[in-house]
């Protein structure tokens, strides 16, 4: 798609009106095209494949956008309301020690992982190390309280495996939080991603919730919708029958359970449903599933690029999925 | 990305979620508990797009009204320049919106059942192994008729009329009836089969029907991945049901 309108746009409007190209006039250029050849599109779309990936993708993207509106709505109130004073002193200020403290503050967002990455964000502009704002944005889609009662009646059998779940997510958010206090640099993460709204002392605290929550909502809008289709695209195209059944192996199992966790990119409220379903799979697979999917996925990785920038998703991302793993498998084999 | 192009895709967006919510095709997405959540995340994109928009008009009309003063009206555009380096991904917003408005993507269907794991994933459930209600034809959910056959070993569907509702699917020479059932959206959604004997509803394929008829006792089994066989006695074409999938 064409950004002209954004170069143009930023240019100071002034001398005389001439006819100018913006974002808005192109916006206005596609969706007349697109009503004009609507048929045209429909028919282009009418493939069984298509079709498929078409409605998957705008499942997607529907129902993540409620928990993506309530995590935008969050990050507004903490910009608005919370002082970063606050927060420092509500937290331990040693980070090792802030980062277990973060992962079991991760109960109190009840919402899946779309919700977190904006929150996480906002934590860090306002002052909370990195580190600490990592490790909640890994465990709060996993540990809070509507993931494990799913959890709990998917698996109305086996009640160990909410507790597995449990256990496993927290440490996978708490070991990563470590690892970035050790190894983490700031320089990964963009710096767009750290700088705060312009100074807000003065203006109405309502205007500044509205507009950090619109601002978030259309930062990260567009990165969801990428990640969906990316989602979409792995669900029809990839032979998920087929990679089932190459299950049967412990260690493979292991792998593959991982690897559907990522591309299948399924919501961490509904995904136990899925897991229970994989009846052919060992246990320790299937806690695997549940432990990597609301840590990486293909949409939370097109939220993290969107929210902290590339270079930092692309290195935390590959290192959440082996920790991730390894977390699942101590997990599994010292409770299941 | 202009403010006012963002804020007209907020609004455009908040738009397809609400119109899929009141006019039902949320179902075809998601599962009806989510119905609240999609109103009021429409409602509350379109809230926050408006209260900028009327902010940024109260703002250019200070500005403008500065100017007159002989200021130069500077601090309005700066607002502006700080809010209006979003990234070009904002425009993928426009792909839901138009998926919802001029696509309107089906309900999944035979598609989803043919490229799926062979099997029908059932898990035991004890509660839902009931009594099955008294009555000459049985209306059941294919989630539970499916349930029954492979969990329950008393036998309490044999030699029972049911009613099954689906769609109408083929593969080899067989004819099956499936439904998808999900949990949360339509990307986990998994597919319920039941393979069809006696007389076989000549029909296209991925018509909706119901079939009237009985279970073959203990014909689903783990060598056939739990896929029971169903002597269908009478068949009617209906239209897809407004709920598609069962949950």
């Amino acid at each position: 798609m064409t950004i002209t309108g954004e170069i143009r746009s930023s240019k100071r409007r002034s001398g005389p009106p001439r006819l100018k190209i913006t974002s808005l006039e192109v916006l206005c250029g596609i969706l007349v095209l697109a009503l004009l050849f609507q048929s045209r599109l429909v028919d282009l779309l009418d493939v069984p494949k298509l079709r498929t990936a078409s409605t998957v993708f705008v499942a997607i993207c529907v129902q993540a956008m409620p928990f993506l509106v309530l995590g935008v709505l969050i990050s507004g109130a903490i910009a608005a309301f919370v002082p970063a004073s606050a927060l420092r002193r509500l937290l331990p200020s040693k980070t090792a020690l802030a980062v277990p403290v973060a992962g079991v503050a991760g109960v109190a967002l009840p919402g899946c992982e779309c919700a977190s990455v904006p929150v996480a964000r906002r934590l860090m502009q306002q002052g909370v190390a990195p580190a600490v704002a990592l490790t909640f944005l890994l465990a709060a889609p996993a540990v809070n309280p509507i993931v494990l009662v799913s959890t709990a009646v998917a698996f109305n059998d086996t009640p160990m495996m909410v507790v597995a779940r449990f256990v496993g997510s927290l440490l996978t958010a708490m070991v990563m939080g470590w690892l970035w206090v050790r190894f983490g640099k700031m320089e990964w993460i963009a710096e767009r991603a750290l700088a705060r709204l312009g100074d807000h002392s003065g203006q109405n605290k309502w205007a500044v919730f509205a507009e950090s929550a619109r601002h978030d909502l259309v930062d990260a809008g567009g990165f969801l919708v990428l990640g969906g289709l990316f989602a979409a695209a792995f669900k029809t195209f990839v032979p998920v029958a087929w990679m089932q059944t190459l299950g049967g192996q412990i260690v493979l199992g292991v792998l593959v359970m991982a690897f559907l966790a990522v591309i299948l990119a399924l919501c961490s409220e509904a995904d136990a449903f899925v897991a229970v379903a994989f009846s052919a799979l060992p246990l320790l697979p299937r806690l695997v599933f549940l432990v990597v999917g609301p840590a990486v996925d293909v949409k939370l990785i097109a939220l993290q690029a969107g929210a902290f920038g590339k270079s930092f998703a692309f290195r935390f991302a590959p290192a959440t999925f082996v920790v991730a793993i390894l977390c699942a498998v101590v997990t599994g084999v010292v409770l299941l | 990305m202009r403010r006012e192009t963002q804020n007209i895709l907020l609004v455009l967006l908040g738009g397809a979620l609400l119109k899929i919510s009141f006019s039902g095709l949320y179902l075809r997405y998601v599962q009806k508990g989510l119905l609240p959540l999609l109103i009021a995340a429409g409602t509350i994109m379109i809230g926050l797009a408006v209260f900028a928009i009327v902010q940024d008009i109260r703002r250019a009309k200070a500005a403008a009204e500065g100017d007159h003063d002989g200021h130069d009206g500077h601090d309005g555009d700066e607002q502006q320049h700080s809010h209006s380096h979003s990234s070009r991904s904002t425009w993928l917003m426009l792909l839901p919106v138009m998926a919802v408005f001029l696509i309107s993507p089906p309900a999944l269907g035979g598609d989803v059942v043919s490229s799926a794991a062979d099997t029908n994933q059932t898990q035991r459930s004890r509660n839902l192994l009931g009594e099955l209600p008294s009555g000459d034809v049985i209306p059941l959910s294919m989630t539970e008729f499916v349930t029954r056959t492979a969990w329950d070993e008393s036998g309490t569907l044999d030699n029972r009329r049911v009613k099954l509702t689906g769609f109408l699917t083929r593969a080899d020479s067989d004819t099956f009836v499936a439904r998808l059932a999900i949990s949360c959206c339509a990307a986990d959604a998994r597919p319920l089969k039941v393979r069809l004997t006696g007389d076989v509803p000549a029909l296209p394929n991925e018509q909706w029907v119901e079939l009237t008829g009985k279970v073959v006792p203990k014909s689903a089994s783990e060598k056939n991945s739990w896929v029971p066989s169903f002597t269908v006695e009478s068949s009617t074409s209906v239209a897809e049901p407004v709920e598609p999938y069962e949950s």
